[in-house]
């Protein structure tokens, strides 16, 4: 069973089309990727399922629950934890205090277990808190009520290091329990860490929903590699190289048609094959790296005309 | 139930009390001042001595006793106007400020309705509406028996039970402005001058061809002369307050919970 449903979901702000007919589904204990550029229509997606927006057209159920019956989703809260992207709370409460209200509200079963883990400082007012903390804290009270299915805008912002992988090993005994887990994010990396699947979103469309090893296979890497010895250019001639780029520094004697020693490529095929070509030359740097999100998206998901 | 109004009720308990502190002093001022008034001039005189619109603002009955003389500086001014204005504008945070914070969204993930977080939120004004009204009319009763003037107990204290249901229409009128508008600043200057605006109105058109105008305003259900000076309460009065309140508080749940947020 589907856990989350989006059904044709459009919102409409005045003239702007934030979300266009967008549709797909979470199921029950998968970490489900939202993943696009900042303004492409993450939040309205996640609040408009929060019920915090009304859809235009279209509709999305919760844990079976339609958004749009108010009563029905209020009730269905009760199951479900939300992370914003832009976590608040009343600045003239404790930590400890604003833990209170939710737990009397919809409960904290896994209060303590959560405060082991992100440990925000709860003697303090919130209005003394860093960004990090109050993403702690907001992290707490999305899951001390053990909900069924959380929602989380862009949920590692603001945390250090060391709290994003304790957050990303959290997340994955969540799934093994059975949580089914929707988070946001325009990076890359964190979405390929952590999702099962991911849609990508541009402009308020639903571009694709792959697993994330097509996502990977599609999205490609950056390389990068200077040379001190000229390189022959038939190294990069092979399928899955894009963009490239090469040169021949100055003090160097080489054709630039036939040979480089600095180049840059978008590479979408095996790396291992890429690897067994390098000639045996002297290298003085080189690097494989992910092509950042906007490329990838406009190299496979084009631009407005064509997606 | 009731978790929003006890957390929001707990938070307001400090402010209420230096409110009622503040207005006790103001009370326990208006008191000691008035025999070095009534001693230095002739009160009848001071009284005509106001130019005409602001006997017909303040309602300036008479200020030849204690009882007109309070209902003019500490119950027309302190109470109708500044506690007026203070709860609809506090009232006018309530939503909006939330919202201009996003921490409605963090409230709104909670299994709460829409309606309840408004009703509660809005019940929890009961705290400094409550606090004001208890603590300043033993200062007022206190003070007059230190300068040595006797007022009605039952006079004083059903003036202060009156204001309850006319600071909460005032702060019903706050809860409106609060789900209309997205920005708390805009909510509170919206909540301050219609409040003001309708006082003005109700008080400078009374006895005018348009005194009908003033039907709406909380103010034409409120009036401490009458129960300072004539000993008449006017529980009808009272009722239209209550429904008045009532009104406001289902008209802004209905409003905000069809909004977008």
């Amino acid at each position: 069973m589907s856990a989350l449903t989006v059904e044709d979901l459009t919102k409409r702000f005045g003239d702007v089309l934030a979300v266009d007919s967008v549709s797909f589904s979470v199921e029950e204990g998968e970490i489900f990727g939202y993943l696009g550029p900042n303004g492409a229509g993450k939040t309205t997606t996640i609040r408009t399922l929060l019920g915090f927006l009304n859809p235009t057209e279209g509709t999305a159920r919760v844990l079976g629950t339609d958004v749009r019956d108010r009563k029905a989703l209020v009730a269905a809260k009760g199951r479900i934890g939300h992370l914003s992207d832009d976590q608040a709370f009343d600045e003239q409460a404790t930590g400890a205090e604003i833990l209170d209200l939710h737990a009397a509200v919809k409960g904290d079963s896994r209060r303590d277990e959560l405060l082991d883990l992100f440990d925000p400082p709860l003697d303090r007012q919130v209005r003394d808190y860093s960004s990090g903390n109050v993403q702690r804290l907001g992290l707490v009270t999305t899951f001390m009520h053990d909900p069924d299915l959380v929602i989380l805008d862009e949920p590692t912002g603001g945390l250090d290091p060391l709290v994003k992988h304790r957050f990303a090993e959290f997340l994955r005994a969540e799934r093994e329990r059975g949580v089914t887990v929707f988070l946001s994010s325009h990076i890359l990396s964190e979405v390929r860490r952590l999702c099962d699947r991911v849609g990508v979103i541009r402009d308020g469309r639903l571009v694709t929903v792959d697993p994330v090893e097509t996502l990977l296979s599609r999205s490609g890497k950056v390389v990068r590699i200077n040379s001190a010895e000229p390189i022959p250019v038939d190294f990069v001639d092979i399928d899955g190289v894009h963009d490239l780029e090469t040169s021949v520094s100055d003090d160097q004697n080489a054709d630039p048609d036939a040979e480089f020693t600095e180049c840059t490529f978008t590479f979408t095929g095996d790396i291992n094959a890429l690897l067994g070509r390098l000639p045996d030359r002297e290298l003085v740097d080189a690097s494989i790296e992910e092509a950042p999100l906007e490329d990838v998206f406009l190299r496979f998901y084009g631009g407005d005309e064509d997606v | 139930m009731f978790e929003f109004a006890r957390y929001d009720a707990a938070k307001r308990v400090k402010g209420s009390v230096y409110l009622a502190i503040g207005l006790s002093l103001l009370a326990a001022f208006a008191v000691w001042a008035y025999p070095s008034y009534s001693q230095a001039m002739d009160m009848g005189q001071l009284r005509e001595a106001f130019p005409e619109p602001m006997i017909q603002a303040f309602n300036i009955q008479t200020m030849a006793s204690l009882e007109g003389f309070l209902s003019v500086e500490l119950y027309m001014f302190g109470w109708v106007i500044l506690l007026g204005l203070y709860l609809a504008y506090s009232a006018a945070s309530i939503v909006a400020d939330d919202i201009d914070r996003g921490r409605m969204d963090t409230l709104l993930s909670m299994p709460v309705s829409r309606p309840r977080l408004v009703f509660e939120r809005f019940a929890a004004l009961g705290v400094p509406i409550l606090a004001v009204n208890l603590l300043t009319p033993v200062v007022v009763l206190v003070s007059a028996d230190l300068i040595g003037e006797s007022l009605s107990v039952a006079d004083v204290v059903a003036l202060h039970l009156l204001s309850i249901p006319y600071l909460f229409a005032c702060a019903g009128i706050g809860l409106f402005a609060s789900v209309v508008f997205d920005r708390a600043s805009i909510a509170q200057r919206v909540a301050l001058g219609a409040t003001f605006g309708i006082y003005l109105i109700e008080s400078l058109l009374r006895g005018t061809d348009y005194e009908t105008l003033g039907v709406l305003a909380p103010m034409r259900y409120f009036d401490p002369n009458e129960v300072l000076l004539d000993g008449t309460y006017d529980l009808a009065g009272a009722a239209v307050l209550l429904g008045m309140t009532a009104t406001l508080v289902v008209v802004s749940q209905m409003w905000f919970v069809r909004r977008d947020i």
